[in-house]
C-alpha cells in the first residue's frame, strides 16, 4: 500500500481503468504535478496519502470516463468509511462546495483535452484546492456508495439530453425544468405527426391528379432548394454546437465531419448550420443507394 | 434542362461520395421510397377513403425505410407489417418501471409525461428513459424532414 502516485496510475492503466488519453493529458507536466502533490501532502501517514492521490486520481478519472471507476471505487469503499469522520471535521462547508464546482468544471476542461497551457493552469490551482479538499466524488451530505453514484451519473446523462432536445425542439429554451420541457416535445411531436397526417389526406386527394415523371424531377428540386425555405419558415436549431451526447459515447452516432462544405450552393446560412447540427444524429451515410438512386433517371 | 442540372450534381458528388450531409440522404431515401409507391396506387385508383389510409401508411412506411438506423424505424416497420395482417398482434406489455422512481408529485408529472411520450413515439413502450430521450431526438428531426419533403411534394401537384 506505498505505492506512489505514479505507480498507482499505471496500475490503474493495467487494469484497463485509465484510458490512455489520460496520460497524454497528464503530460510530462502531470507527472511531475502529481509528485509535487504527494510530497506536499507527506506530513500525513503514509496510507492516508497514497488513497487521497488516489482519490484524486478518481477524480479526475470519473469525469473523463464514467462507469470505468466502479471498480476501482468498490475497492476503496472501506476507505471511504474510514475517512468520512474525518471529512466531517474539516468543517469548510461552503469552501468545499464551491471547491468541489471548481474541481468540476476543471475536471471538465481536461476531459475536453485542451491544450498543455491549459492543463498546467487548471493543475496548479486544484493542487492549491487539494490542501484543503481532497474527496471529489461525492458531494457534501450525499452518500458515496455505488448505488447513489451510478444514480448521480444516470441523472447527469439524462439531463444532458435533455438539453439537446432543448436545441432540437423550439420554443424549449424559455421554458425551465424537466416538466415543461416534456411537455413542449409532447406538443411538438404532435403537432409534427398532425402535420404528417394533414399532408398525407391531401396528397392522397391530389394522388390521382399527380403526373408522377415531372413530380419526381421537381420534387428533387424542390428539396434541394426547397430545405432553405422550409427551415426559415420553421424556426428550428440554428446554431451549429455539435450534439453534445456524442462525449459519451453512450450512442450509436458517428459525428460526421462537420467543416464539410454542402455542395448544393443554394443553400444559406441558417440551413447549413441545421445540416452541420442533424448530421451529428445519423450515422454511416449511405451513399450507394444515392448514387444508385440518380443512375437510374 | 433539369437533367442536367441533376447529371451536374452527380458529377460534383462523385468528387466527396461519402460526404453528404444526412439530411439529404434521408430526405432523398425518402422521396426514392414513396414517390414510386405512389405511383403504385396511382395505377390501383381503389375508392378514395381506402387510399387515405394507404397513402397514409405509405408514407409512414417510407419514413421507417429511409430511417433504417434508428430503433422507432423498427418498431414502426413492425407495426405496419402487422396492420397489413388481418391478424392483430398484441405489442408486448413491458411495463416500464424504470420510470417509476420517485413517488413526489413533481416527479409523478414526470413519469406522466414520459408515459405520453412513449406513446408518441413507435415502439416507446419497450424502451427506457434514456432511449426515448435519444430516439425522441432524432425521430423529430426525421419528422421535420418527412414534413418538408411532403410538403414539397404537394406543392408541385398544386
Amino acid at each position: 500500500m506505498d505505492l506512489s502516485v505514479l505507480e498507482r496510475v499505471n496500475w490503474l492503466q493495467q487494469q484497463q481503468m485509465v484510458s490512455p488519453d489520460f496520460f497524454e493529458i497528464l503530460g510530462s507536466d502531470g507527472r511531475e504535478e502529481l509528485k509535487r502533490v504527494e510530497s506536499y501532502l507527506g506530513n500525513n501517514n503514509d496510507e492516508m496519502q497514497g488513497f487521497r492521490h488516489y482519490e484524486t486520481i478518481d477524480g479526475c478519472i470519473s469525469r473523463t470516463s464514467s462507469f470505468q471507476m466502479e471498480q476501482v471505487k468498490n475497492n476503496e469503499e472501506n476507505r471511504v468509511i474510514a475517512l468520512q469522520p474525518k471529512r466531517k471535521t474539516e468543517g469548510k462547508t461552503e469552501k468545499i462546495e464551491n471547491k468541489k464546482k471548481k474541481i468540476k468544471t476543471e475536471d471538465e476542461t481536461e476531459s475536453s483535452m485542451k491544450g498543455k497551457s491549459n492543463m498546467s493552469n487548471s493543475e496548479t490551482s486544484s493542487e492549491i484546492q487539494k490542501r484543503d479538499y481532497i474527496h471529489v466524488r461525492a458531494r457534501r451530505g450525499e452518500a458515496t456508495d455505488r448505488h447513489s453514484l451510478a444514480e448521480r451519473a444516470r441523472r447527469e446523462k439524462l439531463s444532458k439530453k435533455m438539453k439537446c432536445l432543448q436545441d432540437i425542439v423550439p420554443g424549449c429554451n424559455k421554458v425551465t425544468g424537466k416538466a415543461g420541457m416534456l411537455d413542449e416535445i409532447i406538443n411538438y411531436v404532435q403537432s409534427l405527426q398532425q402535420q404528417v397526417e394533414f399532408l398525407s389526406m391531401k396528397l392522397s386527394v391530389l394522388n390521382p391528379e399527380l403526373e408522377f415523371h415531372i413530380n419526381e424531377l421537381s420534387t428533387k428540386q424542390a428539396c434541394f432548394t426547397d430545405l432553405p425555405e422550409a427551415v426559415s419558415k420553421q424556426p428550428m436549431m440554428v446554431d451549429a454546437s455539435s450534439f453534445p451526447l456524442q462525449q459519451h459515447g453512450s450512442l450509436d452516432y458517428s459525428l460526421i465531419n462537420s467543416n464539410q462544405t454542402t455542395i448544393l450552393s443554394s443553400k444559406d446560412q441558417t440551413s447549413s448550420s441545421w445540416e452541420i447540427h442533424s448530421q451529428c444524429l445519423y450515422n454511416n451515410l449511405r451513399t450507394d443507394s444515392v448514387s444508385s438512386f440518380f443512375s437510374h433517371k | 434542362m433539369e437533367r442536367q442540372m441533376i447529371n451536374k450534381k452527380k458529377r460534383v458528388f462523385s468528387f466527396e461520395p461519402t460526404k453528404l450531409p444526412p439530411s439529404e440522404v434521408f430526405t432523398r431515401k425518402y422521396i426514392s421510397h414513396l414517390v414510386p409507391a405512389l405511383k403504385k396506387l396511382n395505377m390501383g385508383k381503389s375508392s378514395p377513403q381506402i387510399n387515405q389510409l394507404t397513402v397514409k401508411r405509405e408514407v409512414d412506411k417510407a419514413l421507417a425505410l429511409s430511417a433504417q438506423e434508428f430503433a422507432w424505424s423498427r418498431f414502426l416497420l413492425q407495426k405496419l407489417s402487422s396492420s397489413n395482417n388481418p391478424t392483430t398482434t398484441t405489442s408486448s406489455s413491458s411495463i416500464q418501471t424504470q420510470i417509476l422512481e420517485r413517488s413526489n408529485d413533481e416527479d409523478g408529472e414526470i413519469e406522466e409525461k414520459l408515459k405520453e411520450l412513449q406513446k408518441l413515439l413507435p415502439g416507446g413502450e419497450e424502451m427506457n428513459v434514456e432511449e426515448i430521450l435519444t430516439e425522441i431526438g432524432n425521430y423529430i428531426k426525421c419528422l421535420e424532414l418527412q414534413t418538408s419533403a411532403l410538403k414539397s411534394i404537394v406543392q408541385d401537384a398544386t
